[in-house]
């Protein structure tokens, strides 16, 4: 056992259905040291909302979850099942996607963010509304005696989210989750609530996990990125490390499909052809496979496995990008017109 | 992009399944036997319903075998008879009900403009009697045959009939289809019967059994206010009343049972069947 | 604000006036009253002749002088010799002073009638919305919370075979099962002291109120279902707030809402119900008091009581719809 703040090992979720049985996450592991900060990466079902939803114990009762998940020594699974008063929220707490939807339509903002203080603290009435009151200046709220008394709707949608941010952080967190904090709002209000968190971590000396289907937002940012596909980590490596020398195609595929300023301008964004695999009975072969142009006849048997080299970046590949198995068959690919897997490769592009 | 995670709920609460499913069909046999042997009892193997018997307050499997009421009639025999005037009244009602609600509905919801307004008003108004009340209204100034009855109960199904096809039509007058055919020149009348009728039908199908089942627990109020049909005719409402003196249920209480045992399992049926009719044709489901 | 409630009130009245209208003429349509006032004196085909002065013999084809003066007399005095919409302004112009009129039976005023009788009914119903409300919404929050599982499926199958049974089934198997066989509840109604009054009524209460929380659990956990899908419920126990509290302050409040709608609309089932239940426990109520009426022909009390009982169902719909709009800070700013 490491002593990371946040270890989760061989994580597995599953969703019986009408349909059959949904691999949601499948094996995902890995560590958190305190104070950094961690983005997950991946399109939607790539199952790291489901993983963060674990993490929270939120997670519809039909779920099967095995794995291990330790926060601080403690098992966060053993917690959700027995007494778990003041962990949730006080030592991880999460914020959700859409600012409209997260606060309660008809409570008070500042009854929600003062119920946390009250509860996990034991705090007064009084007090636990001019906590919130300091809360909502920390996050940049202008007039924060007044919107106190508002409801959520008579606030925008940047607001919105800073009284998210605030509840979240009342109980001065260890660890903060957000999923995709800032698609639901204005690109010109993305940055700034982003700069916010980054800032309110560095402050408390929280740490965070990011998630996002956006490259873009991770970097600069989180200092390790984690790719998710299919359910699966497919790779793991220091934000800087991934974005000069990704290993994974599914990774190299991500990277060109967002705007780069060390490229140059003209640089075409090369969308990932075909879609997202089924979760539900997948194949045993690496499921980015009818999707990557370096496929080989093996990548349909047996998943691959996660190679750990030196300790600080990890992926699930056997011809990844960047490395001389990589162009080997990927130039085989292209000069075959098409992968094994049927996937065509038009015109000659770029090697990685 | 695929959302290959399911909602949670939908696991937890069951996908809404595309089978009506066989307690849906036992509820129609239910119905059906009851409503076949409503008809055929002239001729069935049955006591008559009316004869004073010799034994007043028999019990359970004696002579007769659901017993006797206060004055020795055969509460089988009355039951089976009084599924007559009960599903007589009740599908009378809902018929008279669905013809004006559904034509007044579909008027409004396709003409809108005054009409509409003067119609929804009417509808409105009539909403605005508790409808037990509304009946009591009707049925206390006319002699009580089974015919007024019948229609009181029909009226009490106008409004709200009324308010569901003109809803339903609002919904499909905007579809293309519709429109469509519009565009082309047909006249009201035909886009009205072609068109519209049809899918108005779909979901007054499910109303026609959830309100049969209104009507025939308004039969029984009725007859707990002494204002069900008159005169020797038999009802379950009516034979409920005859057994809910103080001596019979203290001493007999099958003579009331049985007839509330028969009502609550037609309208149990009735309304099970109506509620998995209307899931099953849900306009919003079925739409694309 | 102002415009919404002032398009509200015009609604409100011209709804009373219509529905006042309605039972008005219902009355005088569908029968005549008349032969309430003076049973069959009223057939006699030729006392309109003898009141014009065009007969003059002693005798008319069917009854006497005498038996005519009777008759015209009670035309005057009941305003039956007005046309019916002449008779109906007036009967609004002495309704808005509080006058409905007297009974043909007994001559009481009708508001005095009412007066005396409305309490008894109006305590029944508030009873049983109490009844119906403590066992709804505890079920409701429990059912939706243990959505699937046994407890839920229990109490959805209990619901709904509990919308299935008539409530005067009802009433006759609670009377015959607490109240005849055990004694454990009074049969019927006793006005000697408030006491009194409250332990009679409790199985009334009960009988009209079970029916109704079937229908409010019903809606109440199809609604909870839907608002624990919220982000905001999702939030909420992200923040580390036990389930009870997610349960009782996030979510239910909401669902809340929704059950006041239901509360205004079942408040016409309830009406109905509680003529019907103040029947099987001879409670001395308004609805006692119309079935009597109506089975005496006593029109202006039929008339009065069914007035009232309307306009405080629709007054009741109106107050509904403004506490809503009121009480939901999500429609109260739009």
């Amino acid at each position: 056992m490491s002593n990371a703040q946040l270890s989760v090992r061989d994580l597995e979720v599953r969703f019986p259905t009408s349909r059959g049985v949904v691999e949601a996450v499948n094996g995902v592991s890995f560590d958190l040291e305190r104070g950094q900060m961690l983005g997950i990466v991946g399109e939607s079902g790539s199952g790291k909302s489901v993983t963060a939803k674990t993490l929270m114990n939120l997670l519809p009762r039909t779920a099967e979850i095995s794995g291990d998940i330790h926060f601080d020594g403690e098992d966060v699974r053993a917690i959700a099942s027995g007494h778990r008063k003041h962990f949730w929220g006080v030592k991880m707490t999460m914020v959700f996607q859409d600012p409209m939807t997260s606060l309660n339509p008809v409570k008070r903002c500042g009854e929600q963010i003062s119920e946390t203080l009250r509860y996990h603290l034991g705090m007064s009435r009084e007090a636990a509304l001019k906590r919130s009151i300091d809360l909502l200046e920390q996050v940049g709220i202008p007039e924060p005696a007044r919107r106190v008394k508002q409801y959520p709707h008579e606030l925008s949608g940047g607001l919105r989210q800073r009284v998210v941010i605030a509840m979240a952080l009342a109980c001065e967190p260890e660890l903060l989750i957000a999923d995709e904090p800032t698609t639901a709002v204005d690109v010109t209000v993305q940055k700034r609530l982003l700069d916010l968190l980054d800032e309110l971590r560095r402050d408390r000396g929280m740490s965070m996990i990011l998630i996002t289907h956006d490259l873009g937002v991770a970097r600069g940012r989180c200092d390790e990125v984690a790719v998710m596909y299919a359910g699966r980590l497919v790779e793991r490596a220091e934000t800087e490390v991934l974005f000069s020398d990704a290993r994974h195609p599914y990774t190299t595929a991500l990277l060109r499909t967002i705007p780069r300023i060390d490229q140059p301008s003209h640089t075409r964004l090369v969308p990932i052809e075909g879609r997202p695999p089924e979760l539900v009975n997948p194949p045993d072969q690496c499921s980015f496979a009818p999707r990557c142009r370096h496929a080989q006849a093996d990548c349909l048997e047996g998943v691959p496995t996660l190679t750990n080299l030196d300790g600080n970046r990890e992926f699930a590949c056997r011809y990844p990008a960047n490395t001389e198995a990589g162009r080997t068959s990927f130039f085989a690919n292209e000069a075959a017109g098409q992968t094994v897997t049927g996937l065509t490769i038009a015109q000659p592009s770029e090697v990685n | 992009m695929i959302a290959s995670v399911p909602e949670p709920n939908a696991a937890i609460d069951g996908a809404v399944e595309k089978k009506l499913g066989w307690a849906f069909w036992l509820s129609v046999a239910w119905i059906g036997g009851l409503a076949l042997a409503a008809v055929a009892a002239p001729w069935l193997p049955i006591k008559d319903p009316d004869v004073l018997g010799a034994a007043p307050r028999a019990g359970l499997f004696s002579d007769n075998l659901l017993g006797t009421d206060a004055l020795g009639r055969d509460v089988l025999a009355r039951t089976v008879w009084g599924a007559r005037i009960s599903l007589g009244v009740g599908s009378v009602g809902i018929i008279l009900g669905l013809t004006v609600g559904g034509t007044l509905g579909i008027i409004s919801g396709y003409f809108r403009g005054v009409v509409d307004q003067l119609i929804s008003f009417v509808f409105f108004s009539l909403l605005s009697f508790p409808s037990l009340v509304l009946a009591l209204l009707i049925t206390a100034t006319l002699s009580r045959s089974f015919w007024t009855v019948a229609m009181t109960l029909g009226i009490l199904g106008i409004a709200p009939i009324g308010r569901l096809a003109r809803a339903t039509t609002i919904q499909f007058a905007e579809r293309e289809f519709v429109q469509a055919s519009r565009v082309l020149g047909a006249k009201n009348g035909r886009i009205i019967v072609r068109e519209l009728l049809p899918n108005v039908l779909i979901p007054m199908g499910a109303l026609t059994l959830l309100g049969m089942g209104i009507s025939i627990v308004a039969e029984g109020s009725l007859a707990f206010l002494g204002l069900s049909v008159e005169g020797d005719a038999i009802s379950w409402g009516k034979s409920i009343v005859d057994g809910s003196q103080v001596r019979d249920l203290t001493e007999n209480a099958h003579v009331a049972l049985v007839p509330i045992v028969a009502m609550f399992l037609t309208v149990l049926a009735l309304n099970f069947a109506g509620d998995r009719l209307r899931e099953y044709t849900d306009v919003k489901e079925t739409a694309f | 604000m102002a415009k919404f409630l002032l398009r509200r009130v015009v609604q409100l009245v011209a709804v009373l006036l219509a529905v006042t209208f309605l039972a008005f003429s219902a009355l005088n349509f569908l029968g005549d009253p008349l032969v309430n006032v003076v049973g069959p004196l009223a057939a006699i085909p030729d006392c309109d002749l003898v009141e014009a002065g065009l007969r003059e013999d002693t005798f008319s084809t069917a009854g006497n002088i005498g038996d005519c003066e009777v008759v015209s007399r009670a035309r005057a005095q009941y305003n039956l010799d007005k046309s019916v919409p002449e008779r109906y302004v007036r009967w609004v112009g002495d309704l808005l002073t509080g006058d409905l009129g007297s009974s043909f039976q007994t001559g009481l005023p009708v508001s005095e009638i009412v007066r005396e009788k409305m309490p008894k009914s109006l305590l029944l119903m508030v009873m049983a919305e109490i009844v119906a409300l403590a066992i709804a919404i505890p079920v409701g929050v429990l059912a939706a919370y243990r959505a699937g599982r046994r407890l839920d499926r229990v109490t959805s199958v209990g619901s709904f075979g509990l919308l299935s049974v008539p409530n005067f089934a009802l009433g006759v198997i609670l009377l015959q099962v607490f109240a005849l066989r055990n004694r454990l509840l009074p049969a019927s109604f006793d006005d000697s002291t408030l006491w009194t009054r409250l332990h009679s009524l409790l199985l009334p209460s009960i009988v009209l109120g079970l029916g109704i929380a079937a229908s409010y659990q019903r809606l109440l956990r199809t609604d909870l279902l839907t608002t624990l899908q919220e982000d905001f419920v999702n939030m909420a126990r992200a923040k580390g707030m036990p389930d009870r509290h997610v349960m009782v302050r996030h979510a239910l409040r909401p669902s809340l809402f929704s059950l006041i709608t239901l509360f205004g609309l079942n408040t016409g089932a309830l009406i109905g119900g509680s003529l019907v239940v103040e029947r099987i426990f001879s409670i001395p109520g308004i609805g006692s008091e119309i079935v009597t009426a109506v089975i005496r022909d006593d029109f202006p009390v039929v008339l009065g009581a069914v007035v009232v009982i309307a306009t405080g169902f629709v007054v009741i719909n109106f107050l509904v719809d403004l506490l809503y709009t009121w009480l939901d800070p999500r429609v109260r700013v739009s």
